[in-house]
């Protein structure tokens, strides 16, 4: 199951093992939720994974997103983010570069925050799901992080803003947003490449007091 | 009022929050990967590994045999796709590789793409497709065998003879400076979906020119452009990556028409790297000749840039730096190395960052070398009038910008020695430099319309980056009309609207927003003739000049006032709706049917009867660590002048957002490349270094007041491509200050200081 290197599906540049990246774990496949990412490596290249059950059989799976209970029948090697995105239809989470390398698809899983390109939909099963969709209150009024972000400009394009949202309410909620130092290092994980740094460093200072942190 | 938002100053609009504020927070705005689209098919490409020579062998037996697969696209199956000139900038092609093989220009050219059911099943079959190469060493940059330097036109600015003012210079700076290839890196992927409908496509694709590429692709397929619309309602980032048409977009396009299906295609972002465009390496030798007193008497500067084996892309920047000082004497020339890579293009600030850089680097060194203050050698070799043209300046505001700068930042309490303002382990250096773009105004329409109700839609497919076009649009027409900005509605970035310019160039709010003003000028006209030649009424016989707009009513000096309502009923119309083209001076009467036919007409800067530029003076706090010679950059000054300001909130972020890009360039962003292969290395965002929160320091914006009736109806410069300018340079004096070791190559890393 290695994938082979002559042409490049994603363009990567002659990896130190072929195979052994996430994308060709990903691609290639593994038995699904059974297999935890850090030992796929291993699991990927032994071949013993021919045998492994047809991960394009579709798996049932029950999401809990937003406090909405979701039957899916997914391709075992589907993220959470392609799910929310494409099954789900919510499209407020971003794909910025699917490797875990820019926060745009940041989602809460059980409050905590995590990378959707990075989570497998399966690993979600049984946990609640919150996107950028479920932050307002049912009434439409923004969540005081959503308003902040409003007041502060704390965005330009947009693109990275509902991560960066989600990451915030974290932030605060982790006690991670004691001062301006210790939001940005705690920030640092969400790229904004229109560079609004500044500004959601203020709206998190704004929203923390809301928050009650 | 608050940092992001400043209190407005002379010739400045209010600081409103953005019109599409709430749906960007809280996920609503659909970028044109998230609009839903009937049951799609998912695109994964394949792209070469090769950088030069051909590929013999395409096997896609294992590939197909994947269950989910529908379709693989390759050269043999997409022949009918018609070849397309190259046009640097303006809505055309990107580059003249547009084919899927055999011949390969580039690394990741792309040679096929996979169709399935699903993204996942798209992506596994993706891996199995077999290429066999007959390889050629390709040519990677400056220094490799094999390359093709020709200059990259026939006359460059010039002026006197500046051979002989060297010579006879009391100083002379003579030094070469050096910038990287940078990737625009949009946090939003390069996406694409296409669906037919009949004869009729439609595309979503993030796009700074929605009409450039609607043409594009018509013509590239062989079809009516009035058949296809492009849609980019919002887009994730540009930064001029997304102004051309590339060559993924009519390839979706054929495989959802061949298919009877959509498809979509979301690009990774390695292949971002190589299958759009980014900002092309440089080479700058410059010497500036100077009297003992600071007075410039030389300036000449040769660039070379690298470029696609087949196009010969370039920047030129000399056309604007030769505007900057009152030099005496110029001479300058560009070259193109042409070498074996995808053809660069536009990124924030072309042509002016990589030349920019390399003359405020020289300035400042000619300020060393005359034991003269940065800011005084500027001011003594300020200009009324271009060295080369002779032409006078519509507006100049730069030694303002710097005085006003200095005393924010307190450059006062500079001391000038290199080394000499150390703090503990910490060496301080204090650096300055000049940013400049020129104004650019671009031919546009607009459409407006005004309900009884003092409803007002406005419409045109200009394009909202992130740069706040939507509210100075919208600010713009309620303004014109009176009537409160949440009366007013904006459409942009829809080919069914009517055409806009280019995001590109800092010319929508100057361009749109004087379009905006000629179309609600009109129907303003239309209310004022009917409330004033009324046989009754309370402006029955009132001079039309006599009548402003405020509130949805007319209202005439004496405090007498009408409703609109009142007015149109008057009128017997329920509606009120001009459309409006605005030709800036300078371009062409068949501007506007160019604009139609997805060709961008664009004038200004140094071309237009007055030398037309924004400016600003940046400066910077940089403190390199003694010992580990780490380089941080705690605080940053930056003030602008960019005429009026519509929207001091978004002016603020534009520029911010540029200064740290700025800070980027110059300590963080390389792509670097494997000169054997001829392949970037770091094609990816966490080692292709984009600052994050933690680099990022206080940065302070001023925006100096500026009026100019000159430049367009609309009074504005353009601030999207200004905030960066300055940055790396001031940045790169700042760390001669510091360390007394003057770099000359971006970027500025740790090994450069040991
Ligand atoms: S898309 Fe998940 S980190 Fe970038
Ligand atoms: S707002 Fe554009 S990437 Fe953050």
């Amino acid at each position: 199951m290695t994938p082979d290197h002559s042409a490049r599906p994603e363009g990567r540049s002659s990896p130190a093992a072929p195979g052994l990246d996430r994308r060709s774990f990903l691609g290639a496949g593994a038995c699904g939720a059974a297999v935890p990412l850090l030992g796929a490596a291993s699991a990927a290249a032994q071949p013993a994974v021919a045998a492994a059950p047809d991960v394009r059989r579709p798996l049932d799976v029950k999401l809990r997103i937003n406090g909405q209970d979701h039957r899916l029948a997914l391709d075992s090697r589907t993220t959470l983010l392609d799910v929310l995105r494409e099954e789900v239809g919510l499209t407020g989470t971003k794909k910025g570069c699917d490797q875990g390398q820019c926060g745009a698809c940041t989602v809460l899983l059980d409050g905590t925050r995590v990378l959707s390109c990075l989570t497998l939909a399966v690993m979600a099963e049984g946990r609640a799901v919150t996107t950028i969709e479920g932050l307002a209150r049912p009434d439409g009024s923004l969540h005081p992080m959503q308003q902040a972000f409003v007041d502060h400009d704390a965005f330009q394009c947009g693109y990275c803003t509902p991560g960066q949202i989600l990451s915030a309410v974290a932030c605060v909620q982790e006690g991670h947003a004691k001062d301006d130092a210790q939001i940005r290092e705690y920030m640092s994980g969400n790229l904004c490449r229109c560079a609004a740094y500044p500004n959601i460093v203020a709206a998190i200072n704004q929203a923390k007091s809301e928050m009650g942190a | 009022m608050s940092i992001a938002a400043p209190e407005p100053k002379a010739n400045m609009g209010r600081p409103e929050p953005r019109l599409d504020a709430r749906l960007k927070v809280t996920g609503e705005a659909r970028y044109p990967s998230d609009v839903p689209v009937g049951n799609p098919l998912h695109a994964v490409l394949v792209t070469s590994a090769i950088a030069k020579g051909r590929l013999d062998r395409l096997d896609t037996e294992a590939a197909r045999a994947v269950p989910g697969v529908v379709e693989i696209f390759t050269a043999e199956n997409t022949r009918e796709l018609k070849p397309l000139e190259y046009t640097p900038g303006g809505g055309g092609a990107s580059t003249s590789v547009q084919g899927l093989g055999p011949d390969i220009a580039h690394d990741g050219q792309i040679i096929a793409m996979v169709v399935a059911e699903s993204f996942e099943v798209a992506r596994e079959a993706a891996y199995k497709v077999k290429a066999t190469y007959a390889r050629e060493a390709p040519s990677a940059s400056f220094g490799a065998a094999g390359l093709d330097e020709k200059p990259a036109g026939k006359e460059f600015p010039k002026a006197g003879d500046a051979a002989a003012a060297l010579s006879a210079a009391d100083v002379v700076v003579d030094a070469e400076y050096g910038t990287p290839t940078q990737h625009h890196n949009p946090i939003e992927l390069f996406t694409t979906t296409c669906v037919w409908d009949g004869e009729h496509l439609t595309v979503h694709e993030p796009s700074q020119f929605v009409y450039g590429l609607k043409n594009s692709v018509a013509k590239r397929l062989g079809i009516d452009p009035a058949k296809v619309r492009v849609v980019s309602t919002y887009i994730g980032g540009a930064f001029g990556s997304k102004a051309q048409l590339t060559p993924r977009t009519p390839l979706v396009a054929l495989a959802a028409k061949r298919l009877g299906r959509p498809v979509k295609l979301v690009a990774s972002r390695d292949q971002g790297f190589t299958i759009a465009t980014y900002r092309a390496e440089t080479k700058h030798r410059i010497r500036l000749g100077a009297r003992r007193d600071g007075k410039i008497t030389a300036y000449t500067h040769d660039g070379r840039e690298v470029t696609s084996r087949p196009d010969a892309y370039k920047v030129a920047g000399v056309s604007d730096t030769v505007r900057l000082y009152d030099f005496g004497t110029v001479a300058t020339s560009v070259n193109v190395v042409h070498a074996d890579r995808n053809t660069p293009g536009f990124m924030r600030s072309p042509p002016v960052v990589p030349y920019v850089y390399a003359l405020e680097s020289a300035m400042d060194e000619l300020a060393v070398a005359l034991g003269m203050d940065p800011v005084e050698l500027r001011r003594i070799n300020d200009v009324t009038k271009d060295t080369v043209s002779g032409k006078s300046w519509s507006s100049r505001s730069l030694m303002k910008c710097y005085d006003e700068a200095a005393a924010a930042f307190g450059w006062s309490r500079r001391t000038a020695e290199p080394g000499s303002m150390r703090d503990g382990e910490w060496l301080v250096g204090w650096g300055c430099a000049t940013a400049c773009y020129p104004t650019h105004m671009a031919a546009t329409t607009a459409r407006v319309r005004l309900l009884p109700s003092g409803e007002v839609r406005v419409q045109v497919a200009a394009h909202d980056i992130g740069t706040g076009a939507y509210t100075v649009i919208g600010q713009t027409a309620a303004e014109r009309l009176g009537v409160p900005l949440a009366a007013v509605t904006v459409e942009l970035g829809d080919s069914d609207l009517p055409p806009g310019p280019v995001a590109g160039g800092s010319t929508t709010t100057a361009s749109t927003c004087s379009a905006v003003i000629k179309a609600c000028d009109a129907i303003r006209e239309k209310l004022v003739r009917a409330a004033s030649t009324a046989n009754d009424g309370p402006l029955a016989g009132r001079s039309p000049s006599d009548l402003s707009f405020t509130d949805g009513r007319a209202v005439a000096s004496d405090g007498a006032a009408e409703s609109v309502a009142d007015v149109m009923q008057r009128l017997g119309t329920a509606a009120l709706e001009e459309y409006a083209e605005y030709i800036p001076h300078g371009v062409q009467q068949d501007g506007i049917r160019k604009l139609y036919s997805g060709r961008a007409a664009m004038t200004g800067g140094p071309h237009g009867d007055k030398i037309m530029y924004a400016l600003g003076a940046e400066f910077v706090e940089v403190r390199v660590h003694a010992r580990t010679r780490e380089v941080r950059v705690p605080r940053a000054v930056g003030a602008f002048a960019g005429g009026r300001i519509l929207n001091p909130r978004t002016a603020h972020s534009q520029l911010m957002g540029g200064m740290i890009w700025g800070i980027g360039s110059a300590l963080h962003e390389a792509t670097e490349i494997d000169p054997r292969e001829a392949r970037y290395v770091n094609d990816n965002i966490s080692e292709y270094l984009i600052p994050v929160n933690a680099d990022v320091p206080r940065i302070d914006v001023i925006m100096v007041p500026e009026e100019d009736a000159e430049v367009n109806p609309a009074g504005v410069k353009g601030l999207g491509e200004l905030g960066n300018v300055g940055t790396a340079a001031a940045i790169a004096n700042a760390v001669y200050h510091a360390t007394g070791k003057r770099i000359r190559d971006l970027p500025i890393r740790i090994e450069d200081l040991l």
